[in-house]
């Protein structure tokens, strides 16, 4: 199991059978020329999931720790499969280690298992030796495991199908709310994925501003909508199912910002990526066409539709070469439309964003 | 909430001028230099408290030499006063894993955050939260222990009076603790690090004298010791101030940083 969890790609038996198949990609009218372009320029990453697999039922898709706590065990019990778990990982995991701690967070609702006899845990034991083993076998996100990934003070929920949002991307939401009056404007998150960033945002509005969260996915549509009453953000947030800036038609010129963190990844580095990734994600949130840059590029392209004058925008990018260029490019070609364009270091210190202002 | 796990490296007070350009560039020094908390050596306090009566042995023979001048002046900022962002905004943050391209190609819970505080050279850092953001605001409340713990302030003992947070801190037994100074605040209160502060400032001008700082305190060597007992860290560092006692010089200190640039401080220093 150990080599298995390090290195090894997932066996085929390992596979999880009960994924949802993914058609809102393929039922999905096609929007712009751009989406459709990257959408058929998608490579297919191994290992495939047969969309049409009917083995096994659909899992619960409510994480974890949303789940009634309704499956009392032994504390006997769950410490033996702590010690069972803990032995399929290496002591040189660190965060595998973390994660299996996580995992029980997520699991047990009451009765600190050092103290008393029995726990309270959200899923039976099964389910959760059957989780981990997904999580170190296959590979499979551990986030798509729980059901949730902790970000900013947040906790996203997150199910296969949609991205999960990764640490970068937290510092979008200090950029936003660094900009002048912020608080009472309406923005849009474009792509916007489990809707964690436009709740982030949500969170720290007055009472006149708002957040359009516009997603091609359904799944991120419905994952959004559950983080925004999650989070009793509704009337904050709205959420509007189309391609980019199609569903924003009845707010152009008044948008304070747009945030987007758009797929880009070079198409021809997907095939390259993290198992956890490449095997799980959805590659509507990844591929960024040729160099990456294609809904980058579109996105440029309606900016200045969309923002008000003086509005603000801030874009994630797959890192230096992209920032460097996009950032170029704007000042360039439409240095008439923007000013104080510039590329933003992410705690790596890789240009991870490029940000700026409608004139 | 997890508590983070934390690495640090430590610099010594007195708190620095802002370090100058790194003229004396220098490979990343090792994890731990030779700073590292010694306490655990010294640990009368290790025990429980039967054993604290040993502090007496301690007792201080007055300040002397340690207020020769050496400080130089500078105003003794305090840090602990600052809100989190001015805090922050006296920090370098740095993460870890700056390998790969990071972003939608990686998932990674290494969201480990380290905060260097400039003015001190003080690193704090947390890994174990499951966020990065989370992970920002344990390292930043772990900064202000360590704070707390390293740096020292001048105390003229002649005109002492114990500032407000340090009587917060205190047991309400003690006779120099007005009535308005409210509940006894514990360790786990974010308001216990600037009285924690305060107590080694003063543990600090006694020379690390349990009775003598119980008298000014107003409580038995006894509760003092309880007190001082009730917090870990707080015990480490008495006890190097204690252990300091026997060994206690002035010298030059290399204080590195993690960028390499290193400076020279005339600064106490324990062995
Ligand atoms: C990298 S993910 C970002 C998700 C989320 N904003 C975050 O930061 O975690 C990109 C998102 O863009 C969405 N997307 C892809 N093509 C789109 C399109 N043409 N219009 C709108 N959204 C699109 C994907 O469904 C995905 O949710």
């Amino acid at each position: 199991m150990l080599s298995l969890a390090l290195s090894s790609r997932p066996l085929t038996f390992l596979r999880p059978s009960r994924r949802k198949p993914t058609l809102h990609r393929l039922l999905l009218p096609k929007p712009l020329a751009t989406a459709t372009a990257s959408a058929s320029a998608l490579t297919p990453l191994t290992p495939r999931f047969d969309p049409n697999s009917t083995s096994g039922p659909d899992p619960d898709p409510t994480p974890l720790f949303l789940r009634p706590a309704n499956h009392p065990v032994p504390a006997a019990a769950l410490d033996a499969f702590r010690h069972r778990a803990a032995a399929l990982v290496p002591p040189s995991a660190p965060h595998l280690h973390h994660q299996l701690r996580w995992l029980l967070a997520d699991a047990i609702a009451a009765g600190d298992p050092s103290s008393s006899d029995t726990a309270l845990l959200r899923a039976p034991l099964d389910d959760l030796e059957d989780m981990w083993q997904q999580h170190v076998g296959c590979r499979r996100p551990f986030q798509y495991v729980v059901g949730n990934e902790h970000w900013r003070d947040l906790v996203v929920a997150v199910r296969d199908g949609v991205l999960i949002p990764r640490p970068e991307t937290e510092a979008v939401v200090d950029m936003v709310r660094k900009v002048d009056g912020f608080a009472d404007g309406w923005w849009a998150d474009l792509g916007t994925g489990s809707g964690a960033i436009a709740v982030a945002v949500a969170r720290e509005l007055g009472p006149q501003g708002k957040v359009f969260a516009v997603d091609v996915s359904e799944v991120a549509v419905e994952v959004t909508r559950l983080n925004v009453q999650r989070y009793g953000v509704q009337d904050k947030v709205e959420i509007r199912h189309g391609s980019w800036f199609e569903p924003l038609e009845d707010v152009k010129g008044k948008l304070m910002g747009v945030i987007s963190n758009p797929p880009y990844i070079p198409t021809d580095d997907l095939p390259g990526l993290q198992p956890e990734v490449g095997w799980h994600e959805p590659k509507l949130a990844l591929d960024g066409g040729k160099d990456g840059l294609e809904h980058l590029l579109h996105l440029c392209e309606g900016l200045s539709l969309v923002l008000k004058p003086g509005g603000f925008f801030v874009f994630e990018t797959n890192g230096n070469k992209q920032s460097e260029f996009l950032v170029d490019l704007i000042r360039t070609k439409w240095s008439s439309s923007f000013h104080s364009v510039e590329a933003v270091l992410d705690f790596a210190e890789i240009k991870r964003f490029v940000t700026g202002y409608r004139r | 909430m997890a508590r983070a796990l934390l690495l640090l490296r430590i610099a010594r007070y007195p708190p620095l001028p802002a370090p100058p350009a790194p003229s004396h560039p220098r490979p990343l020094p090792p994890l731990l230099r030779r700073h590292a908390p010694s306490a655990i050596r010294f640990a009368p306090f290790s025990l429980p408290a039967s054993s604290v009566s040993t502090s007496t042995d301690a007792s201080s023979d007055g300040g002397g030499g340690r207020k020769g001048g050496e400080e130089e002046g500078c105003g003794y900022v305090d840090y602990l006063g600052m809100s989190d962002e001015e805090l922050m905004d006296q920090c370098e943050m740095g993460t870890f894993k700056a390998s790969g391209p990071g972003g939608q190609h990686r998932n990674k819970r290494e969201s480990a955050v380290r905060l260097k505080h400039r003015p001190t050279g003080i690193i704090a850092q947390a890994v174990e939260d499951r966020s990065q953001h989370m992970n920002r605001a344990s390292a930043l409340s772990r900064l202000r222990t360590l704070i707390a713990l390293k740096v020292r302030r001048p105390i003229n003992l002649e005109d002492y009076t114990p500032p407000v947070e340090l009587l917060q801190i205190l047991p309400l037994k003690s006779t120099v603790r007005g009535k308005d100074v409210g509940p006894q605040i514990g360790p786990n209160n974010s308001k216990f690090s600037p009285g924690m502060q305060a107590l080694l400032d003063l543990l600090f001008a006694v020379e690390g004298s349990v009775s003598d700082a119980a008298k000014i305190l107003g409580l038995s060597t006894g509760a003092l010791s309880r007190l001082i007992l009730s917090d870990d860290s707080l015990r480490t560092a008495a006890n190097e101030l204690r252990a300091s006692k026997v060994s206690r010089k002035i010298c030059a200190v290399n204080i590195y940083s993690l960028t390499g640039e290193y400076h020279i401080t005339h600064s106490k220093h324990y062995i």
